[in-house]
């Protein structure tokens, strides 16, 4: 357990914060694309260069040693009721060094691939970076529920703006909106579990919360509910079904927003929080045996998904989703350890997938992977995207082995039978439709004659970057990491599904000696709906649809008849009563003297009853 | 049943007849004739309330003037007009509801009234006392009356002008 | 005769008359109904005049009598005008106030 210093926190959430504002106030400054990415890009490598010095100079505690700093902000009675501040602890340390590395990455790669981009365009491209880069960090440090909330919209605004970067396409900004949609749904259930838990116990702050529940003075009896709305919060973010449709729509947006935010940093944000939360989560088995079983169930059916998918990113969506389910599965099981650790893996070598893809779909201006092909003489267009999928198809001495591998006894361990047997056919198909890609995208026959790929020397350094830096982790994994005590036979085991699932795409895709058609149709029911993303979609589109215009015709019907009827009605009785009264002035004076006689009677009245 | 009484009675049933007659008869003429008879009543009943000065006011003014004034004015409408001096009424029903009701107001307040007690002798002759009142307390009222009546007199005239 | 007589036959005399000046078709005859309503009222103030000793009261009726000839009077010319323009006494006709 350590702890970091807060100042170098705060330095890595003010650089990015400073370099937005600045992009945002500054108009000439933002419309000169070069400044502007050399501001940001700026910005984010000091915060970098602190969040590295902060994790190296990163002190031990006692455990029962708040590692949050926090100010007081918004008033209440006993004490402030909301606080602001960072809690630096090794999760935040790690996210830290993830967020900022593979920002300053994404920033740097895209300044080659958006390079053909309008400049005013392309600063404000760089403006939601910073901001993005800012609401991420201030989510990872957030030390209560509110805090974090308030982050956790931010960069769901920022996953808007970017995917919807090119907003005169309405394909993206149908994608962008469908995301915000979505996930709002999601931030229901969250922000309606952080206000019960604030009303059962008084407080946001997680190490208060955490003492209190280590202490056995939580209320548990609503703790079940609380802690499944919050994780309907991840159901949203992370993309789990049913909530998992935003994601593939959301590759609309460039590439390297993919890379950054739809698989390294913003989805993450949901396993985040229940790695966060875990102390809380750990109280109610319930809710997280739910979390396993809708984490496995996931990643079989995105799996299923990118087996049949032409888009290349679309299937690296796909694949993230189910990744996503992965970690669930194992913050499910109890070892959210492994989970977090596959999340920091993957975000390395899935940004790495995107940045590659983004190479290939520069080559041959399209993401379609049956148009791509040839490019086995120039290795050093297919060697980072090859390491890339070893990795995430978890083979030895790669990152993704040993994380899976963990996993998966955490998932056994917990004998969770049904949802470990799901993630091993998740494993088989993973390996399958990753190589599937390779296969179509790099070494299929080519097209038209082969000429040499022109790659910008930028994108290209970037992925042998990253490359590195996966087998660098692999090795060290390998060699100097420890290795957790799990059943014999799982590593065998896993290395054997992510063999069959090469052989599958190799036998299909690069010998053709089995036919995609004929095992297509084999598996017809599968592979038709799967063709259709389960009609999920549509469901969706369909029940959203019904509900708004139920709703209008609704508040259309009660404005029309109750609320102009009333009006209507006033006015119409209002005239007829003005009608009615006119008709007692006849003009004849005899009506009159009726008039006066009456009221001398009610005179004679009132005087006798004031008399009595 | 003293006499006094008796000549009330009497009185009182003439007057209410003539009363009745004037609002009820169809012919106009009749209807004046019948206000004449009531005015005259009245002028008893002030005799009766040993008022002699005001039952010759009475029977000088009103009977004679007014019914002399009326008379003429039935006269030109009529020929104007062209027509007899026909009429009906118009809600009966409704004027007599109402008349019942004022009638049992006014006599709601009479039988609260504390009883008076007999009449006192006037302090002298009455009508050597209402000129002393006429010229002494009341010569404002009275001299303005003089002026109303002049006022009148003219308001009468310009309405009697021909057009030309 | 006690004061109440006097006095309930003053009103029943009122009343006829209000009667007279309310179902009255012609203009005449609804003056002829205010007539009676002010000869009650004159034998009213008499009464009171006589029972409480008091002068006032017969003074007050000299100025109503004179009073009222000088109404009948105008009342009448304004009637006979009325013709000359509208040719008519129905006051149901007379209906030139009407809202």
């Amino acid at each position: 357990m350590r702890t970091g210093s807060a100042t170098l926190a705060l330095i890595v959430l003010g650089l990015p914060f400073a370099s937005f504002l600045l992009l945002a106030l500054v108009r000439p400054l933002r419309r000169s694309a070069g400044a502007a990415a050399g501001v940001s890009i700026t910005a984010i490598a000091g915060a970098l260069v602190a969040a590295i010095l902060d994790f190296r100079t990163a002190v031990p505690r006692e455990p029962t040693q708040s590692p949050s700093t926090t100010w007081a902000w918004l008033p209440g009675d006993g004490g402030p009721m909301a606080t602001v501040g960072v809690m630096v602890d090794d999760l935040s340390l790690t996210m830290l060094l993830l967020v900022t590395l593979v920002s300053l990455l994404v920033q740097v790669y895209s300044w080659a691939y958006l390079h053909d981009e309008p400049r005013p365009s392309l600063g404000r491209y760089y403006a939601y970076h910073s901001l993005f880069a800012f609401s991420m960090l201030g989510l990872v440090l957030a030390p209560n529920f509110l805090q974090m909330f308030i982050f956790w919209e931010l960069v769901g605004l920022c996953s808007y703006l970017l995917i919807g970067y090119w907003y005169d396409r309405p394909s993206a900004a149908r994608a962008a909106v469908k995301a915000f949609w979505i996930t709002k749904l999601g931030d229901l259930g969250f922000v309606a579990g952080i206000v019960m838990l604030w009303s059962a116990t008084g407080t946001f702050d997680f190490w208060t919360l955490f003492s209190m529940g280590t202490m056995g003075t939580l209320p548990v009896e609503l703790l079940p509910c609380i802690m499944f709305l919050i994780y309907l919060g991840a159901v949203g973010k992370s993309a789990q079904f049913p909530l998992h449709i935003w994601l593939p729509d959301a590759m609309e947006g460039p590439t390297p927003v993919s890379a950054l935010i739809h698989a390294a940093t913003m989805v993450t944000a949901g396993v985040f929080l229940v790695n966060r939360a875990f102390p809380l989560f750990r109280l109610t088995p319930d809710v997280l045996v739910l979390v396993a079983w809708v984490g496995a169930f996931t990643a079989l059916l995105a799996a299923s998904m990118a087996c049949v998918d032409d888009d290349i990113k679309r299937v690296l969506a796909y694949s993230t989703v189910s990744q996503l389910g992965l970690m669930m599965a194992a913050a499910g099981a109890a070892a959210p350890e492994a989970g977090f650790m596959h999340l920091v893996v993957h975000g390395v070598f899935k940004a790495l997938l995107f940045l590659g893809a983004g190479v290939v779909i520069h080559v041959f201006h399209t993401n379609d992977v049956f148009r791509m092909g040839g490019l086995r003489p120039w290795p050093w267009t297919w060697l980072p995207f090859v390491v890339a999928t070893l990795a995430l198809a978890g083979v030895w001495p790669l990152p993704g082995f040993y994380t899976k591998e963990a996993i998966l006894a955490g998932v056994l361990h917990a004998h969770l039978t049904l949802p470990f047997l799901m993630l091993a056919l998740t494993s088989l198909l993973t390996s399958f439709y990753m190589f599937r890609v390779v296969f179509l995208a790099f070494f299929a026959r080519p097209h038209g004659h082969a000429h040499t790929p022109h790659v910008p020397w930028l994108m290209d350094y970037v992925c042998r970057l990253l490359a590195a830096l996966t087998l660098a982790i692999g090795f060290r994994m390998a060699f100097f990491g420890e290795h957790h005590e799990g059943p014999g036979w799982l590593p065998a085991f896993s290395l054997t599904l992510a063999g069959a699932g090469f052989v599958l795409a190799w036998a299909m895709y690069h010998r053709r000696v089995v036919d995609p058609a004929r095992v297509a149709a084999a598996l017809w029911p599968i592979d038709a709906l799967a063709r259709r993303r389960y009609f999920l979609d549509a469901i969706f589109a369909g029940l959203y649809r019904w509900v708004l215009l139920t709703f209008a015709r609704l508040i259309g019907w009660t404005d029309r008849y109750l609320v102009d009827g009333v009006l209507n009605v006033l006015s119409a009785w209002t005239l007829r009563a003005g009608d009615r009264v006119r008709g007692l002035q006849t003009g004849l004076p005899q009506d009159y003297v009726y008039g006066v006689a009456l009221g001398v009677l009610l005179l004679f009245v009132l005087a006798q009853w004031s008399l009595r | 049943m003293t006499g006094e009484m008796l000549g009330f009675a009497a009185v009182a049933v003439v007057l209410l007849a003539a009363s009745l007659g004037v609002v009820l008869t169809p012919n106009l003429f009749h209807a004046v004739l019948y206000l004449a008879a009531a005015l005259v009543a009245t002028g008893v009943v002030f005799l009766l309330l040993d008022a002699p000065f005001l039952f010759g006011v009475q029977l000088l003014l009103y009977a004679g003037g007014v019914v002399t004034i009326v008379v003429f004015a039935i006269m030109l409408t009529e020929r104007l007009v062209g027509q007899s001096i026909q009429q009906t009424s118009r809600y009966l029903i409704n004027g007599a509801v109402l008349s019942a009701a004022v009638f049992v107001g006014v006599v709601g307040f009479l039988v609260q009234m504390p009883a008076i007690g007999p009449r006192q002798a006037w302090p002298g002759e009455l009508t050597a006392l209402l000129g002393r009142a006429l010229m002494g307390p009341f010569v404002m009222p009275f001299e303005l009356l003089a002026v109303l009546l002049v006022i009148a007199l003219l308001g009468a005239l310009y309405f009697a002008r021909s057009d030309t | 005769m006690p004061l109440g007589a006097y006095l309930t036959l003053a009103a029943l005399v009122f009343a006829i008359g209000l009667f007279g000046v309310l179902t009255r078709r012609n203009a005449v005859g609804i003056l002829l109904g205010i007539e009676l309503m002010l000869n009650a009222v004159n034998i009213n103030l008499v009464a009171f005049a006589r029972f409480r000793t008091d002068l006032a009261g017969l003074i007050f009726t000299l100025f109503t009598i004179s009073i009222t000839v000088a109404e009948v009077a105008v009342g009448l010319a304004i009637v006979i005008v009325l013709f000359r323009v509208r040719r008519t006494v129905e006051a149901d006709h007379l209906d030139l106030p009407r809202g």
